[in-house]
């Protein structure tokens, strides 16, 4: 202590200052962390549950499954298999919350999104050009989207 | 005929020529002139404060008219440093955490260290050694606001004995001699932000970070000499021509350098063909033209070394006038070059897509967050700054040849030094 | 004398820091009035994330380009409207001019709107077509990944369970993220003033749902499973067995995570 205080005024006066601020750095640092910064890594580990914590949008096919199953087997069987109901026929979450509500029916538009030709498209998809192909807007009245193997 | 078709259709996506991912195509690149101006300024400090320490370090007598004008320039834009990246973030409100929670792999977060180690331990300090003397003589014979700025700057030591100010002097060389490492640490740190980038063939690349620091060196002292002829001009005095000689001098050096590098950085990137050189050198021939070859290439650094190479030569030959004209023409040039270098580098670096596929324009915009007018602001800020501290901190020594004589006894770090050193 | 000054000056400092301990009852309200700011929704209750390890693949083969995954994004995550989490490329190569001696001619690349409403007939004749194909883009969730590496705060990361994601709530919006994606993945949220990322639906793979444009893709081309917990007949391990993967622009050392299978040179 007493070395210290026996060094140049202008030196003690800066060391004094350098600890305060450092010191002010530190307090600052102690207040400002967000509690939860490092619990995982560095950032804030609340952060994984805010991100988990927004609602989802779409439905899913397992809900789906759980009141319309039968169709759902259904479709297991056919071509469009992979398809999730929700592909075709909209975001299904209001209709889950309350089955009042009714879901609008898919129709041309959604059928020729996927099987429209184009030299893009991969080979195993069935292309057709709509206009050769057939003429009026309702796919349905030859093919069953459900099971497209099968005519009506 | 086909693919004019297909490059037409793309077209129609306003600003973009090619293909660029659906997420580069925004009106104005993510970094603007903003962040133009942010590494053009913290170069500037750099650069301004290698020149004062030439006269610290080097012990260049002839430089010392500029010694403390260098330094306060170096302050004002060390000051002003930050600005244009907080105008620019999405949250300025938010800033804080870069200093609370760094992220230590992050360069900007290692800057925000690396300015504040620059402000505090070096400038600052550096400053106040050199100015206590005046400080203490100042708070006694001025009254009033500037009397009471001048007490609050002795920081209450009013010790004024020989050794006192001995030690004020070799603190002063010691902090200058820890300075210099600083001052390159400081702006190779922000060629390093970009450097570090390596989806961006444009800036991902060692000599990044070398290539900022040499045309930082050039554009500071090339500021220097701006404002030192500019501020002998405005008070009615003649400037030093041995002083300006020299500074050009080492300007010139400096050029020749940090030409030789940025040459040799685009012979290389040519040569070895590297990923998106293509997109490249349609660049500089396209869209970057006027401000890479015509600005930076011709006007910032070729003009300049013809011009002050050939003075180097014959300056014998040339009225003092005619040097002072050219000096401070070329120094403006080379400011200007030098912008238009970080220019090229920021926006040249956002017009093309990371795909290499296409190009996007820029859309200069006046107002705004991201306009012209606030980087002007931002720009003309430190010169403001510069124009108080010239005030308040340089009214009372002029940095002339007929005040260096006085001002030698008024300041002590040369008298004292030399003694220093016999003793 | 100067001692004396000195002394006093110490004085003067240990008294203000003990002012500043007194005052640190005050400082704690503070900091926890901070603290509440970000202290919001919950998760779904019993998620570990050190027993997931998540990825997506992606079959080129198997994509009709028919854009209903970049609805379903958009949707799930309430994307702005210029911004894309995911996106659909279209490559069109054309045959080489005859005796040129090339293996193949031009490449162009379009992505419309990012893919939303499928894609419009290309301008180039069929016949001109050498080949073409689809490639969905998404975050790469690198291993080695540029962006979390340079965001200066720590508001981007690699999540215990192998996804990249933002912090909004603590994001600056400093960009340098988005500047360091090699991919184009990131963007500047408009709404939100902070980088924005496809998260691979985090809010959805947590609660067992599969991410939306996985749920939504009708032609399987997107593949999604859990490295740690296969499930019987995993169509994420059996797509690895089956395919050659790669990851995107590799040379890079990111290290992406997303896997693609049945890419051309040209796709990048």
């Amino acid at each position: 202590m007493k070395r210290f205080l026996s060094m140049p005024p202008q030196i003690t006066r800066l060391v004094l200052l350098t600890i305060a601020i450092i010191c002010a750095y530190f307090t600052a640092r102690y207040l400002l962390t967000p509690q939860s910064f490092g619990q995982y890594g560095h950032y804030r580990g609340a952060a994984l549950q805010e991100i988990a914590g927004r609602e989802p949008f779409w439905a899913g096919r397992k809900t789906c499954d759980t009141c319309h199953g039968e169709i759902v087997q259904k479709l297991a069987k056919a071509e469009h298999k992979g398809l999730s109901c929700e592909t075709c026929h909209g975001p299904a979450k209001a209709h889950v919350d309350n089955p009042e509500v009714k879901l609008p029916k898919p129709g041309y538009g959604q059928c020729v999104r996927c099987h429209e030709a184009s030299p893009s498209r991969p080979a195993w998809i069935h292309q057709v050009t709509p206009a050769k192909h057939y003429t009026g807007q309702v796919c349905t009245e030859c093919h069953v989207p459900h099971q497209p193997n099968e005519v009506p | 005929m086909n693919a004019d078709l297909l490059t037409n259709a793309v077209d129609l996506i306003p600003q973009v020529q090619g293909y660029a991912y659906p997420n580069e195509r925004t009106l104005h690149p993510l970094w603007s002139v903003l962040i133009v101006v942010y590494p053009y300024v913290t170069g500037l400090v750099a650069g301004a404060f290698i020149m004062a320490s030439l006269v610290r370090v080097l012990n260049v007598k002839a430089l010392e008219p500029i010694y403390r004008l260098a330094l306060l320039t170096a302050l004002a834009f060390m000051l002003c440093a930050t600005l244009p990246l907080l105008f620019h973030l999405g949250h300025p409100e938010r800033c804080y955490e870069i200093m609370m929670t760094p992220h230590f792999t992050s360069p900007m977060a290692m800057f925000g260290f690396v300015y504040a180690w620059y402000l505090m331990a070096v400038l600052l300090l550096e400053l106040w050694f050199d100015y206590r003397r005046d400080f203490v003589d100042w708070s006694r014979t001025e009254s009033g606001l500037r009397g009471l700025i001048y007490r609050a700057f002795t920081l209450g030591v009013t010790d004024l004995s020989e050794p006192a100010l001995r030690l004020d002097a070799r603190m002063g060389r010691i902090i200058s001699v820890v300075g210099i490492p600083s001052a390159f640490l400081l702006h190779g740190y922000v060629g390093f932000i970009f450097g570090s980038i390596k989806a961006n063939p444009w800036w991902g690349n060692v000599l990044m970070p070398i290539i900022f620091i040499l045309s930082a060196v050039v554009s500071g002292m090339a500021l220097c000499v701006f404002a030192y002829l500019f501020l002998c001009w405005t008070r009615r005095v003649t400037a030093d021509m041995r002083c300006l000689d020299l500074m050009t001098s080492f300007l010139f050096y400096a050029l020749v350098i940090d030409a030789t590098i940025e040459g040799l950085d685009w012979l290389h990137r040519l040569y070895s063909a590297e990923e998106g050189i293509e997109v490249l050198r349609s660049l500089a021939s396209g869209k970057l033209f006027y401000t890479l070859l015509l600005g930076q290439a011709m006007m910032g650094t070729l003009v300049p070394l013809l011009l002050l190479g050939s003075l180097q030569l014959a300056r014998k030959w040339v009225s003092d006038l005619n040097r002072r004209r050219v000096y401070f023409g070329c120094s403006a040039l080379i400011l200007l070059g030098v912008l238009a270098m970080r220019w090229n580098v920021v926006i040249g670096g956002q017009l093309f897509s990371k795909s290499m596929r296409g190009f996007m324009s820029y859309k200069m915009e006046f107002a705004g967050h991201e306009g012209w007018w606030l980087s002007l602001a931002l720009l003309a800020l430190p010169f403001i700054i510069l124009t108080v501290l010239i005030k308040y901190f340089l009214a009372l020594d002029l940095p002339t040849i007929e005040n260096v004589v006085p001002g030698a006894v008024r300041r002590p770090h040369s008298s004292q030094a030399a003694e220093g050193r016999a003793g | 004398m100067s001692e004396n000054v000195t002394r006093r000056n110490v004085l003067k400092n240990l008294a203000g820091i003990v002012g500043g301990i007194l005052a640190l009852p005050a400082a704690r309200t503070c900091q926890a009035a901070v603290r509440n700011v970000f202290a919001t929704a919950q998760a779904p209750k019993g998620y570990d994330p050190f027993k997931h390890k998540w990825l997506m693949a992606l079959d080129v083969d198997r994509c009709i380009g028919c854009g209903f995954c970049v609805e379903a994004c958009k949707a799930e995550n309430s994307v702005p409207q210029d911004n894309f989490r995911t996106w659909i490329e279209r490559y069109v190569v054309t045959r080489p001019k005859p005796g040129s001696g090339e293996s193949r001619g031009d490449t162009f690349v379009d992505s419309p709107d990012g893919g939303i409403g499928g894609f419009k007939p290309s301008l180039i004749p069929k016949e001109d077509v050498l080949k073409s194909f689809f490639v969905p883009k998404l975050c790469n969730q690198c291993e080695n990944s540029p962006c979390s590496q340079v965001c200066p705060v720590g508001a981007t990361f690699e999540s215990p369970d192998g996804v990249v994601l933002v912090d909004k709530n603590y994001c600056i919006g400093c960009g340098f993220c988005i500047q360091a994606c090699p991919y184009g993945c990131r963007f500047l949220n408009p709404e939100t003033h902070t980088a924005d990322k496809c998260t691979l639906c985090y809010h959805r793979i947590t609660r067992g749902l599969r991410p939306a444009c996985v749920e939504i893709c009708p032609s399987q081309a997107r593949i999604f499973g859990d490295l740690k917990n296969p499930i019987a007949d995993d169509p994420l391990q059996r797509f690895i067995e089956n395919n050659k993967t790669q990851g995107l622009k590799a040379h890079l050392g990111t290290k992406p995570r997303v896997r693609y299978a049945n890419l051309d040179e040209e796709v990048r």
